[in-house]
């Protein structure tokens, strides 16, 4: 589907000349010349303008009335007024008629220092109240939902939240209740707004109506610092800005991406963050002394792993996932491979895949991005749940259904010729198709055909040819991505080069301990007994295994039952490093918080566990790490922190994507 | 002045069926117009020069040319809403003679191109509805609705939609919403009607009266009609005359009749020995005229001119021996009632403009409140989304401008009464904004 691509054009704001695109609405085109409109029902995340707040009301020539800037496309030599006294006046008008209603407790309500109905008022109001009648009264806070709590005197009845539940989540459960000055937002049935996106709503309110129930009273925005990172929690990698005081996070906001997040997060992802706070997490080395873990100094700890690993050698293999980074996947690759010569190492769940199947499936002119999904002409997700795999793209599916028309079919791979079949009806719609497919579709036994079958489809439909088409992957982990680009697969190096000698996958790998082919097991960030299929045979691999060595920040089963060091795992927000988004688009976590406890930088222990074996991975900071990765990987070639910025860079979109390993062949 | 179209003895026994109409020429008018072309239907429409008569009083014709040509699903409403206060010509219409708006329905659904069209009935009006369905079942099984109507290959579906009791529901836009099965509030304009209406579709959206007034024209021709009344508001209208008369009604008159004729000719005028204090000229919408301005002639440009509005064509009159306070606060009171609260001006300016009421009458204001509430209504005026804020602020505003010595002898009264001081002493110019910003 063709996206907007406006021209430019030229009007007069305040008598100066601005550049904006044509059709955008007033609002954004004054921002091109610094020029602010205030607003509070406005967001275009949400959709269509509705022009409810009255607040952008501004003079545009040739119209009497005035115009809601909200809602008003801008056109070549249109010449507007933002300052005129009418304007003014109609402006403070609104303000003074949104305070009306609106409690003047600024002094307790979280939203002060932050709030928009603060800083407008101040900025556009009267700075006058004429008005002294009683204001309307509820009970107040209210739980709207066990995350959220509600005041209604605080709401200035923007409808912010109510389109998001109407109209980008479709949960429809937010409605407005009775009408005029007695409406109050609620939910349809008056039960508690549960919804997997909810926590949206929060950062929509433009006043402190709605908030967060885990953030209430716990900083004021002076007391607090902004600190912008990626949510690794799932493959969806959201961009966040992180609410730190006093070295703890206290809130999750997005951080606008278009191309990643579209500006939404998932409820798991906004309030998930006390977790790692929560009392359970590890803040120190554990070993395993008399079938219980107690805690030793790093010391001892590295001490004990280095030994173990050192006398499994070869026979040592290795899982990564998790929230693990590239960088950390890579140096464990070069810890196994260069210090213990093993060649056992993986980062998927289930099954090998023959190298060229890797390479063919991450061909860059055949992947996807996530904006693709809003554009295609059909959208065919295999094998996936997008809403528990990563949960935002369910919301990107919605908004290309709702607003573009997409055409959107979901199929298992148990049918191979039926999803072939499927794929060939909705390209009929378009030749814009993308098929969105989970990691488990090429793990199953029948994997390699699933994947064939896949491949085989997207070059029917050419879609590696077509802009706005192709495969998009929701890998199992976080990082599944990046991490088989690091290296970490038994069949594959750094940038999927093909490697002297074939390891065990992890399947292997549980048959391997089992059979005394391996004794030592290293785990990053991943505890098969959590996430790999056949529970009972890991717990009888891991059993076997002389050395279990782990990095972790929970005791989870495995590590709990099975491990013989544990070092304590940072969380996302005390990480450094990059990860890769399933798109391709490497994007960059920045420590938010300190270390908890004792907790050190994986790559750190990684780097001292391979000096302890023989090996100097050459690594003093996080950036070396980067610096070293990038060098190995050929299509990541000449990629700085600098570069990846805050907002990412996709390596498919760079020069060196040239430099991947593709044999036309095998296509 | 009273010619009679509408009425023309709309009060004959058994109307409402379809013989009896049928008998009368009903039906006439359909005939002829699926002989000629949808465009010189709409040619006659516009010829007429026939003015909406639901309030806006915007020109049919135009209305019914602005939609897009073309093959998509188009759609006719009638809004049968009727929900201004005062406005009860469409209830006897619809009553009385339900086969002339069905027939008007079907003709303007030809020349429009709409082949599903809707009569959003407020839920009120029950017999109304009831006989509607009635008339639609009749004229359904004649032919005159349904596939193929007469042959002429046009065809047209028609539901009687009932509402369920808002004023906003009247706004086109806001029943449009409610007929999509929403809450019923006002839509952000553009997208006009014509052009994204009813489930996204082209849309002509006209009132009982309006629809009820086609097959006339096409009986008629439009030219012919239109030398009826005056140049810019032709043909006649059925004026709604309530409040303190002695004979209040539906009077048919020609547009242009001396709004004198119509308040003491044909409603009697006020009971003895009374005086008109003021009246509203087309609805509780319209900004109050003075016993003076009866002499203007009845029609949409001069009651305009006098710096009110023609609306739904519904004259409220109120005499000497009611305050001008009570009648500030019924129209205040409805307002804020019905304001559906999407916007801000309109949700918080009626309900703040009642409160400042109130306490004019509880002694607790001074003349400078007077002052704050024009201002008030003021900022209502052209803010909204839609008109109903200016539906109140128009009326209100220009009563503290006509009557502002009556208010202030109310204040006083009502200090007295309570035992406050005299507010006289407390006078002082009332902060308005823009002069104290920070």
């Amino acid at each position: 589907m063709p996206r907007p691509q406006p021209r430019t054009i030229t009007l007069t704001i305040d008598g100066r000349e601005v550049q904006a695109p044509e059709n955008a609405m007033l609002v954004d085109a004054a921002k091109h010349g610094d020029v602010e409109i205030p607003v509070f029902c406005y967001e275009p995340k949400l959709g269509n303008p509705v022009g409810a707040c009255r607040m952008c009301l501004v003079e545009v020539e040739g119209i009497p009335k005035l115009q809601t800037g909200c809602s008003t496309p801008v056109k070549d030599g249109m010449v507007v007024h933002t300052q005129t006294e009418r304007v003014k006046i109609a402006q403070q008008s609104v303000v003074e008629f949104l305070l009306i209603n609106h409690p003047l407790d600024c002094p307790v309500c979280d939203k002060g220092g932050e709030c928009p109905l603060q800083d407008i008022t101040f900025g556009w109001g009267g700075g006058i109240s004429r008005f002294i009648e009683p204001k309307r009264h509820f009970v107040k806070p209210l739980e709207l939902s066990p995350l959220i709590a509600i005041d209604r005197e605080r709401c200035i009845l923007c409808y912010r939240c109510v389109r998001f539940s109407q109209e980008i989540s479709e949960d429809y459960q937010l409605v407005l209740s009775e009408r005029g000055a007695h409406s109050y937002v609620s939910t349809f049935d008056g039960h508690p707004y549960v919804a997997p996106f909810s926590g949206n709503i929060v950062e929509l309110c433009p006043v402190g109506a709605l908030t967060s129930r885990a953030y209430r009273f716990r900083a004021r925005p002076w007391e607090i610092e902004d600190a912008g990172s990626v949510c690794t929690l799932c493959p969806a990698q959201c961009n966040v800005t992180l609410t730190v005081r006093d070295e703890r996070v206290l809130r999750v906001l997005a951080r606008d991406h278009p191309e990643v997040d579209d500006g939404w997060l998932c409820d798991a992802g906004r309030f998930a963050y006390p977790a790692p706070d929560g009392g359970e997490r590890v803040t120190e080395p554990l070993i395993r002394d008399g079938g219980m873990l107690r805690p030793v100094s790093w010391e001892q700890a590295m001490e004990h792993a280095a030994a173990g690993l050192q006398r499994a050698g070869v026979r040592t293999g290795a899982i990564v996932g998790g929230q693990a980074t590239n960088e950390e996947g890579f140096l464990l690759a070069r810890l196994l491979r260069e210090g213990l010569d093993s060649p056992h190492l993986d980062s998927r769940v289930a099954g090998a895949l023959p190298l060229e199947l890797h390479r063919a499936l991450g061909d860059p002119r055949l992947q996807a991005r996530v904006s693709d999904l809003e554009f295609a002409h059909a959208v065919l997700v295999l094998d996936a749940e997008p809403i528990t795999d990563a949960p935002i793209l369910d919301l990107r599916l919605r908004k290309g259904v709702r607003r573009h028309g997409m055409r959107l079919e979901r199929a298992g791979s148990e049918d191979l010729q039926a999803v072939r079949e499927l794929a060939r009806q909705l390209s009929e719609r378009g030749e814009e198709v993308v098929l969105l497919w989970g990691e488990r579709l090429a793990g199953g036994p029948n994997g390699a055909d699933a994947a064939r079958a896949l491949l085989d489809i997207a070059t029917t439909l050419s879609l590696g040819d077509v802009e706005g088409a192709g495969l998009l992957e929701i890998p199992a982990w976080t990082n599944g991505r990046g991490l088989r680009e690091a290296g970490v697969l038994p069949n594959a190096g750094p940038g999927l080069s093909a490697v002297a000698q074939e390891g065990l996958d992890a399947r292997g790998m549980a048959d391997g301990l089992i059979e005394g082919e391996l004794s030592a097991l290293y785990l990053l960030g991943a505890d098969p007994l959590e996430r790999l299929a056949d529970r009972a045979r890991w717990e009888q691999a891991l059993g076997r295994a002389s050395t279990v060595v782990a990095h972790a920040a929970f005791l989870t089963d495995g590590v709990r039952e099975h491990a013989s060091v544990v070092f304590p795992a940072e969380s996302y927000a005390e990480k450094e490093g990059t990860v890769t988004h399933p798109d391709g688009r490497i994007q960059r976590l920045r420590p938010a918080v300190a270390h908890v406890g004792s907790t050190r930088s994986e790559w750190r222990v990684i780097a001292e566990l391979a000096a302890r074996v023989g090996l100097d991975l050459g690594v003093l900071t996080g950036s070396m790490a980067t610096a070293q990765l990038v060098r190995a990987v050929p299509f990541y070639a000449g990629i700085t922190p600098e570069e990846i910025g805050g907002k990412g860079v996709r390596w498919q979109e760079r020069e060196a994507a040239g430099a991947y390993p593709l044999r036309e062949q095998l296509r | 002045m009273s010619s009679k179209l509408l009425f023309d003895r709309i009060d004959e026994p058994g109307l409402s069926t379809l013989a009896v109409y049928e008998r009368r020429g009903g039906y006439s008018a359909l005939r002829k117009a699926l002989a000629m072309a949808p465009e010189d239907v709409l040619s006659e429409l516009e010829a007429s020069g026939l003015r909406g008569r639901g309030g806006a009083g915007f020109q049919m014709g135009k209305k019914v040319s602005f939609l897009p040509k073309g093959s998509m699903e188009k759609y006719l409403v009638c809004n049968a809403d009727e929900s201004e206060p005062g406005t009860f010509k469409d209830r006897e219409l619809m009553q009385k003679s339900p086969h002339m708006l069905l027939e008007g329905i079907v003709i303007g659904s030809y020349a429009a191109g709409a082949n599903c069209s809707f009569i959003y009935i407020r839920g009120e009006y029950v017999l109304q509805a009831d006989v509607l369905d009635a008339a639609l079942a009749e004229a359904r099984a004649a032919g005159y609705l349904g596939e193929d109507i007469l042959g002429s290959g046009h065809s047209l579906s028609l539901t009687v939609h009932r509402g369920a009791g808002a004023y906003i529901c009247g706004e086109e836009t806001g029943l449009l919403d409610s007929l999509e099965g929403k809450r019923g509030n006002p839509r952000l304009k553009p997208p006009f009607p014509a052009n994204q209406g009813l489930y996204q579709g082209p849309t002509l959206i006209n009132n009982v009266e309006t629809l009820c007034t086609v097959p006339t024209i096409l009986r008629m021709g439009g030219s012919q009609y239109a030398k009826l009344g005056v140049e810019t508001s032709t043909g006649t209208k059925i004026v709604s005359v309530s409040g303190q008369v002695r004979r209040p009604g539906n009077y048919e008159i020609t547009l242009g009749t001396p709004s004198r004729e119509i308040v003491y000719g044909l409603a009697g005028g006020p009971p003895e020995g009374r005086e008109v204090k003021c009246w509203f000229p087309g609805g509780s919408s319209s900004p109050v005229l003075r016993a003076d301005d009866l002499d203007l002639p009845y029609d949409f440009d001069s009651i305009a001119k006098a710096g009110s509005m023609l609306g739904s064509g519904a004259i409220i009159v109120v005499d000497d021996s009611t305050p001008i306070l009570d009648v500030a606060l019924k129209v205040a009171k409805f307002y804020r009632h019905e304001s559906c609260g999407k916007c801000t001006p309109c949700r918080e300016g009626t309900n703040w403009t009642v409160k400042m009421l109130e306490r004019i009458d509880s002694g607790e204001a001074t003349p400078m409140d007077l002052d704050i509430m024009a201002s008030v209504q003021e900022h209502i005026i052209g803010n909204c989304l839609c008109v109903l804020g200016d539906a109140m602020a128009m009326p209100i505003g220009s009563m503290i401008a006509k009557f502002r010595p009556e208010f202030e002898a109310h204040i006083e009264a009502a200090r007295a009464r309570n035992g406050l001081g005299a507010a006289g002493a407390l006078a002082g110019p009332a902060p308005a904004l823009a002069q104290g910003a920070l």
